[in-house]
């Protein structure tokens, strides 16, 4: 089966993307295909690639990073969502005119109608909120 | 008052159902939700909105931007029509519980049971609740 | 059938409430994170109606000391039974 999984929470702030993350791994253990990990809302946050959490805790952003190269799981993050949070790639840093950036790929930032695509596309989409 | 009629089921269908359970203004789950509609929508999906629980103040009619400045949600929802959204339902539990009749409401939704509501998830290939 | 997930506890606010009134006779329910607080024995009576369509995560009970406490009527499901419940299921709704 096809899967995506949208993910509405802030990481470290609740348990959402920890159990986003490991439900992935299951899927894929599984033998789905994973299409995608979607971001809205605070889950935007997960795509700060200035995370740095303390080592003896979770590495989340490690996490989705290896998700993504190992198993080439789309990384989406809704860009109103992430611009109103002060997270932007390079492209959307210059349009905007600030002077760093706070998200790299393989996240990628999208319009919600990516999201709409997925979950009717894909054959289940499952939500971990806050 | 359509609200008013005893409804033991519901037969609407569509692509996308968002559960709205949160209030405007205190946190921005309503107008994200109320994104995913309209860009639902604006990609030719069949939308339907379920005011659930507290989601049932968004229809409340007198709201502003207030001394924050906040947005709100009112602009969206009097932009619903024009997307052609006009499957809108009430939990009829949640309209009794805060007092609230059709005359307090900016729209018409049609109110819900509890059996109405378990049919429009059934009826619905994505259900989101937000 | 529709799997639907909630993940509060039954004290947090009206949630587990919401899910229970829009389900359907043959829909299922599965508690993770927080709402594993929900298979507790004491509170077994707000889950009568879904005799053999509850479901609790076993990892998210273990993490908080609570696996052992459930009352007969919880089938207990790992990660794998959890990626299982969304395959059976037609769609999955999740309720935070």
């Amino acid at each position: 089966m096809r899967y995506a999984i949208l993910v509405l929470a802030a990481p470290y702030s609740h348990q959402a993307s920890h159990s986003a993350l490991r439900f992935a791994h299951a899927v894929l253990a599984r033998g789905h295909q994973l299409d995608s990990v979607f971001f809205y809302h605070d889950g935007v946050c997960n795509a700060a690639r200035l995370a740095a959490p303390p080592q003896d805790e979770p590495q989340l952003l490690d996490g989705w990073m290896n998700l993504s190269a190992e198993h080439d799981v789309a990384l989406q993050v809704c860009i109103a969502a992430a611009l109103r949070r002060g997270l932007m790639d390079e492209r959307e840093a210059a349009r905007h005119g600030k002077s760093g950036h706070s998200v790299e790929p393989p996240f990628e930032l999208v319009g919600l109608g990516q999201l709409v695509d997925l979950g009717l596309g894909c054959d289940r989409l499952i939500t971990f909120g806050t | 008052m359509p609200y008013l009629e005893e409804q033991n089921g519901c037969s609407t269908k569509g692509d996308i159902l968002l559960v709205l359970r949160h209030a405007p203004h205190g946190s921005s789950w309503l107008r994200e939700g109320l994104d995913i509609a309209l860009v639902g929508a604006a990609f030719d999906r069949d939308v339907s909105l379920l005011f659930m629980g507290e989601g049932v103040l968004a229809l409340l009619s007198g709201q502003q931007a207030g001394a924050l400045g906040q947005k709100g949600t009112h602009p969206t929802l009097q932009m619903l029509e024009m997307y052609d959204i006009d499957a809108l339902f009430v939990e009829q539990r949640a309209m009794e519980r805060y007092g609230l009749v059709q005359e307090d409401l900016i729209l018409a939704p049609q109110g819900l049971e509890e059996a109405g509501m378990a049919d429009l998830i059934k009826h619905h290939d994505l259900v989101l609740t937000f | 059938m529709i799997l639907h997930v909630v993940n509060q506890a039954p004290d947090a606010g009206r949630t587990l409430e919401q899910v229970l009134s829009a389900m359907a006779d043959d829909d299922c329910l599965l508690l993770i994170e927080d709402g594993v607080v929900g298979a507790m024995p004491t509170l077994a009576a707000l889950f009568t109606a879904l005799e053999g369509r509850r479901y609790v995560l076993r990892e998210d009970l273990e993490s908080r000391g609570l696996l052992g406490r459930q009352p007969e009527g919880f089938a207990i499901v790992d990660i794998d039974g959890f990626v299982n419940l969304t395959e059976e299921a037609a769609k999955t709704v999740s309720w935070y």
